[in-house]
């Protein structure tokens, strides 16, 4: 018979803006919108039979509850209480989904937390907050640099890690990235729902619609470049349902954010010490879910002509490679180094 | 694959240690003082040492053979001897070479201008710290986090343009206003500076100011300078004594000179980065960390934490560091200003000939 609390699990979270992601070494793996929320008032819970609702059950139920997506930009908001206690509830319902009860472990739980690379450390200090009694012992890394991690490029390599709320870029040079090697932009899937609600509301007034259909309709159409196929939704106009052809808008939208992305690229290249930048420039891997908008790498590969171009590639598994990266640190760190790291 | 392993087994160490010194509460390592020599330096330092030891009493003892040879003063010297006391006619009380004579002058107080001291030892002020934690933007960032992230970039840069620095907090932890004018005052600092962020009531504004101390009659500003002196360690006693130091000419007119260098590359360099950034200028206003301190000092609000944008723009490292730059720059230009030989004035150009 095993000793159940000897028993050790290692885990490795994305704690995106937009979604989170979670790797275990059990061999689980789950992804849930971050988001989180409360019943409203007593009808709502009793309707809802849960003091707290979280990822896509929250969404779907969001008219009945005080909804919050505790992360913005990348980092944890701190406005509130309630936005400290979603990303604890986040957190650990994340564990939960991995068979930690974070209240009553069996065994114990070593986690690795990516968060942006530019956060700053009181938000590191929040993550640790949120964790505190929830795990064993606690690592952060920048979000990137998990990816990197995971897919073993370590050396000459550009990671550039979008998300919803970021899009991080990290140079990888074998030693673990300084402030010079990282960068942050605002500029992400957020971002891109923002301008195509401004343009669709502009083209079709009378059409109702919200944010979160907007990012459904993103994640189903979105691409730069010549269009494929014409890109059409159904939004109710004065109450009925309406097909809505929103191409135009949604390549204007998606190419919004390569300036400052091309911009952010071509500087991090010319810091590489010379004799790497050709290599760099030829392993550019693109990740996180803004990556996977349609052409997005082969554009970058045309914008990187200018210094003699380059490659470009999207990782297969962009929802988990930071959630797996974070797992392969965990496995990979050594005991000793973990007992340092008591959460 | 070894290759990989190895890097692997280096970056994990680097990790964990940069967790550790996250938990503990201190800064990471790249933000931190280098204190520890490799052995390679050491040895480089040893043999520069030797090289120096070497080189200088080779030239004592050249000296000494022609000082032996031939025992008239080099004219420059004594050109620069008589540069210098014309140039503050009746003002001078220097000590002159034994061997060159000088009609007696007497003691009088001495212009600080005629000797253009050298700015070597910075003292850098963290605002805030501890329990004080300074004001804080709706997204949880503390005005102590950043002012000693800012502190900490500008003593890198600083110290490799080879000044000294001291910093009157490397953590978060309390000091007193009065503990940090003290510490200014025992190293022996050659001018202090201050950091801080603003919190201006229109939240439009992204408004960066200097302060030099003085006594000001807005009331805004004798506001802002009560939030700031508050927990200052001073009694009412030690509060009138030191309101007497307030108008200390020559101080207070580097410290006005020094204020506006700073004030200056600020808003040049951060104008770049963040295009609707208000010039607030060079004011004056009672800070008693500006009072109680002995040489120069400015408290420089370097950026606005009511303003949305900038508390973004001061989330990214990219951004503070910008920051650290500019001010380092507006101290190296003040720094250089003051160690320019000053030209000597016309009046006195007439009387030397």
């Amino acid at each position: 018979m095993s000793d159940k609390k000897n028993e050790i699990l290692h885990v490795g979270i994305d704690l995106g803006t937009s979604r989170s992601s979670i790797s275990a070494s059990n061999g689980q793996r789950h992804v849930i919108e971050s988001y989180v929320g409360w019943p409203l008032d007593m009808v709502a819970r009793r309707v809802l039979k849960k003091p707290v609702l979280i990822g896509r059950e929250a969404l779907e139920n969001r008219s009945m509850l005080d909804l919050h997506r505790p992360l913005e930009e990348g980092l944890i908001k701190d406005g509130s209480e309630k936005d400290e206690a979603a990303v604890r509830e986040l957190l650990r319902h994340l564990l939960s989904l991995v068979g930690v009860d974070p209240d009553s472990r069996n065994g114990r739980v070593r986690a690795v937390v990516g968060v942006p690379a530019e956060a700053l450390r009181v938000n590191k200090q929040q993550v640790r907050k949120a964790l505190q009694n929830a795990v064993d012992s606690l690592l952060i890394v920048s979000e990137p640099f998990a990816v990197a991690y995971g897919i073993e490029a370590l050396l000459h390599t550009m990671i550039i890690d979008s998300g919803a709320g970021t899009t991080d870029f990290c140079v990888m040079n074998g030693r673990l990235p300084t402030e010079e090697d990282q960068r942050t932009l605002p500029q992400a899937g957020d971002f891109v729902d923002e301008t195509l609600t401004r343009l669709v509301r502009g083209r079709y007034p009378e059409a109702k619609f919200s944010v979160h259909m907007v990012r459904e309709w993103k994640e189903a159409g979105s691409f730069v470049g010549p269009p494929k196929n014409p890109v059409v939704v159904t939004a109710p106009v004065n109450g009925k349902p309406t097909q809505l052809d929103i191409t135009q808008d949604m390549r204007q939208a998606c190419e919004s954010i390569l300036p400052p992305m091309v911009e952010s690229m071509l500087d991090l290249l010319s810091r590489v010490q010379p004799e790497y930048q050709e290599k760099v420039r030829n392993n550019i891997v693109l990740s996180g879910g803004t990556g996977l908008i349609r052409g997005l790498g082969p554009r970058l590969e045309q914008e990187l002509q200018v210094v003699g171009g380059g490659k470009v590639r999207v990782v297969k598994d962009p929802i988990f490679v930071g959630s797996d990266g974070g797992l392969a640190i965990a496995t990979d760190a050594p005991d000793s180094d973990w007992e340092k790291l008591s959460a | 694959m070894a290759n990989v392993d190895r890097v692997k087994r280096q970056l994990l160490h680097d990790l964990v240690q940069q967790n550790v010194d996250l938990a503990e509460g201190r800064l990471p390592r790249t933000l931190r003082k280098r204190r520890r020599w490799t052995p390679a330096t050491r040895i480089a330092a040893g043999i520069l040492f030797a090289v120096i030891l070497l080189g200088s009493s080779r030239l004592i003892s050249s000296r000494l053979v022609s000082s032996q040879s031939n025992r008239q003063i080099p004219e420059p010297t004594a050109v620069q001897a008589r540069a210098a006391l014309n140039r503050a006619p009746g003002k001078v009380a220097a000590v002159a070479p034994a061997s060159v004579p000088l009609p007696a002058a007497p003691l009088q107080p001495v212009d600080a201008a005629v000797f253009p001291l050298a700015v070597r030892k910075i003292v850098v002020d963290a605002g805030h710290g501890g329990g004080s934690t300074g004001t804080r933007t709706p997204e949880g960032m503390l005005e102590k986090e950043l002012t000693l992230d800012i502190a900490e970039r500008l003593r890198r840069l600083l110290a490799r343009q080879s000044f000294e620095v001291v910093m009157t907090r490397e953590s978060d932890h309390d000091v007193s206003l009065k503990e940090r004018g003290a510490l200014a005052n025992r190293v022996g600092g050659d001018i202090f500076v201050s950091i801080h962020l603003n919190w201006i009531e229109n939240r439009r504004s992204r408004g960066i100011e200097t302060y030099y101390m003085g006594t000001t009659d807005d009331p805004y500003l004798n506001r802002l300078a009560a939030s700031e002196n508050r927990e200052s360690g001073y009694s009412l006693t030690d509060m009138r004594r030191l309101l007497d130091r307030i108008y200390a000419g020559v101080r207070q007119e580097k410290s006005h000179k020094l204020a506006e260098t700073v004030q200056s590359a600020l808003f040049q360099s951060l104008g770049k980065v963040s295009p609707e950034l208000q010039n607030r200028g060079v004011k004056t206003a009672p800070f008693i960390v500006l009072l109680t301190t002995d040489m120069p000092a400015i408290l420089a609000e370097v950026s606005s934490m009511s303003n949305e944008g900038e508390a973004r723009l001061l989330t990214k490292p990219l951004y503070r560091q910008y920051i650290a730059e500019a001010l380092a720059k507006g101290i190296r230009s003040y720094a250089e200003s003051v160690e320019e030989t000053p030209e000597v004035a016309p009046a006195a150009r007439k009387e030397s000939r």
